[in-house]
């Protein structure tokens, strides 16, 4: 096991890893920024270190400014946490360069599954659906083909690029027609490269993802789906576990599937299978999370696994301790991300001054937050404030612990999305646990905004 | 009392060949080159450099060089001029680069500065987290001009350089060579020309007494 960690993250996960150190008797050294210099981790670690100024790029994003602290604060293992270098495979490798453990999948395994397509492949030749999809396309009569086969609506995606540019849907061969051409042009003006290619169309998906831990001597475990459908534009505001999209057949062996496409594929450590169901029930593979995520407590709420401190401990080499047998998720759990945005004004990101600050309690509720009264929000990094996850043995009281919670969490002197959270769990839609990616987007906040104003 | 054309440590005036301490005629010819740089050269170039906006500037005269750089953050734009001034006096220690706490931590969620900076005192800071060392011929009483090169820090075997953000006299030191030193941590005191007279007061007093404060 390693003796001491560097913490090369900040906010609500620094915290988290801390706390993981800490029931592992391990020593940990809490990397800063000159912004973060106030934060939560800084203060109550048992030692810190500055690494270098606000922005992340000479800080949090600095290679050379991570491995150095790790260096002369005497640690052997670096925890990148999420975002910022967590799946960086260069930088993983240099760690390792430097004597050090990287606290994720190795360099080589990270390479392997860095670009989506490869990935796509490679889990799609183990045995994992993908979203039905075409080759580069050769000519018009060649994509008339690959669109009739696949069935439409189907997506004319580039091959370069990304962001939506060039991306069109089409629902009849006529609108191939006209799209190819349109799709063709913006993507030689945009990408200097017109390679097109085509992609089953699905309307109104389910994000749901499977969370996997394989240690290197191959021995593997999943820990069941999360669901993270309510989103806006493509980011979670809610997740919850078990997924209500899926039948317990078909949980299990979505989960199943997952689990021996990845040992397969020669993975290792952490990770998260991410997938779009389709009203059908089908689900279709689109990438993999190298990392810890985000939204790991509410699968932490139903296995009682500390995910944090086995990644900690697949890194060192240990063998995961664990059988499929002992994994075994019980009730229902729902996270809000809590963030200083302002849904009233195109959810603005906030900064300042929090004032009071009080966290909810109570049976079931767990409340990661780097936040205390007093606190000033840094405005150079994302506007994750905590995460609020409430547990209950089913869905229903889950959802009356949760909006239980949010009514008493106080966050003073910032706007923050608390009441948007109790809308939510309030509109019908969520209730039924019939939420769709699109619904945020397609809808809009405003209804939810208002009725979170009542 | 030095004067400046015998002073060391104006501009970043180096020989780009290697410096024969020995040859004291080549000496007196550095002297003399340093004393061009620095009465003629360096000051258009400093105007130049604030007015640039550049982090840095490097011109070659005969076998000479001079690299004049910005005080290492103020690249970003971000650091204003009051956090630069107040200090690392919140949560750096010249105890060394992480502040261990192993005994119960005096807790400050709601922080207060820890140390009032002294008016007229400033601090040359080190631009990354890694092992300090000053320049081997830093001593108490050395006059600096902004910019000027008084040791670096090294980063996984790469020097990045510790500059004096002001024209002053150097102070006593606040980290060991050899230590590991976090970024923006105070290495070494700068007293400001206000108070120049006085310090060169207590090098009087000090006369002859070379080395590290």
């Amino acid at each position: 096991m390693f003796n001491k960690i560097l913490v090369a993250n900040r906010g609500e996960i620094a915290l988290r890893i801390l706390r993981a150190c800490r029931t592992l008797g391990i020593g940990a050294v809490v990397a800063y920024s000159e912004a973060d210099r106030d934060s939560l981790a800084a203060q109550l670690a048992d030692e810190a270190i500055c690494i270098g100024p606000a922005d992340a790029k000479h800080s949090y994003l600095s290679a050379p400014a991570i491995i150095s602290a790790a260096v002369v604060t005497g640690c052997d293992a670096i925890h990148p946490g999420y975002g910022f270098l967590s799946e960086d495979e260069g930088f993983a490798d240099v760690v390792r360069a430097h004597g050090l453990a990287f606290i994720g999948p190795s360099a080589e395994v990270l390479e392997r599954f860095a670009s989506k397509e490869a990935t796509r492949r490679i889990l799609g030749g183990h045995g994992l659906p993908t979203i039905p999809g075409s080759g580069m396309l050769r000519d018009e009569a060649h994509a008339l083909d690959e669109a009739e086969r696949i069935g439409y609506p189907v997506l004319i995606k580039p091959s370069a690029g990304g962001g939506g540019k060039g991306m069109r849907l089409v629902r009849t061969a006529r609108e191939l027609e006209s799209g190819l051409k349109v799709s063709r042009s913006e993507a030689k003006a945009g990408f200097g490269d017109d390679a097109l290619y085509l992609e089953k169309y699905i309307d109104d998906t389910r994000h749901v993802e499977i969370q996997v831990a394989v240690d290197r001597f191959g021995n593997a475990v999943h820990m069941g789906d999360r669901d993270c459908s309510v989103q806006r534009r493509h980011q979670k505001i809610i997740e919850e576990a078990p997924s209500p999209a899926l039948s317990d057949a078909a949980r299990q062996e979505l989960a199943e599937r997952a689990l021996a496409a990845v040992s397969a594929a020669g993975y290792e450590n952490l990770g998260t299978l991410e997938f779009l169901v389709d009203p059908n029930g089908d689900a279709y593979f689109i990438e993999i999370n190298c990392r810890i995520q985000v939204e790991h407590p509410i699968t932490e709420l139903l296995t009682g696994i500390d995910m944090v401190a086995l990644q900690i401990r697949i890194a060192a080499g240990e063998p995961l301790g664990i059988t499929q047998a002992d994994v075994v998720p019980r009730g229902h759990a729902i996270e809000f991300r809590i963030l200083a945005e302002d849904p009233a004004k195109d959810f603005r990101p906030q900064a300042g001054q929090v004032g009071a600050y009080l966290a909810p309690g109570g049976p079931g509720v767990r409340m990661d937050s780097h936040l205390y009264p007093g606190y000033d929000i840094p405005s150079y990094y994302d506007s994750l404030l905590g995460k609020l996850c409430v547990w209950a043995p089913d869905r229903s009281q889950a959802i009356a612990r949760g909006d239980a919670a949010l009514r008493e969490l106080l966050v003073d002197g910032i706007v923050t999305n608390i009441d948007l959270h109790r809308a939510i769990l309030a509109n019908q839609v969520f209730i039924d646990g019939k939420v769709t990616t699109n619904l945020l987007d397609r809808v809009g906040s405003a209804p939810f905004v208002a009725a979170g104003n009542r | 009392m030095r004067t400046r054309d015998e002073d060391p440590s104006v501009g970043e005036a180096m020989n780009s060949g290697a410096a024969d301490p020995e040859a004291a005629i080549h000496t007196r010819r550095n002297h003399d080159a340093i004393a061009h740089l620095a009465n003629d050269l360096l000051p258009a170039l400093i105007a130049k450099l604030a007015a640039s906006g550049l982090g840095e500037i490097e011109v070659r005269e005969g076998g000479w060089k001079a690299r004049l750089r910005m005080p290492a953050p103020a690249d970003d734009g971000r650091r204003s001029a009051g956090r630069a001034a107040d200090g690392h006096s919140a949560h750096a220690s010249a105890r060394g680069a992480a502040h261990a706490r192993p005994e119960e931590p005096s807790r400050r969620l709601r922080p207060e500065p820890e140390v009032v900076e002294e008016p007229g005192r400033v601090a040359a800071k080190s631009p990354a987290v890694g092992v300090y060392n000053p320049r081997r011929d830093l001593v108490v009483g050395m006059r600096v001009r902004a910019g000027d090169r008084i040791g670096s820090v090294n980063v996984l075997g790469v020097g990045q350089d510790v500059v004096a953000p002001v024209d002053g006299v150097i102070g006593s030191s606040l980290a060991e060579a050899g230590e590991a030193v976090e970024y923006g941590q105070e290495l070494v005191r700068i007293e400001l020309p206000e108070r120049a007279a006085e310090a060169e007061d207590e090098l009087a007093a000090f006369a002859g007494v070379a080395g590290k404060a």
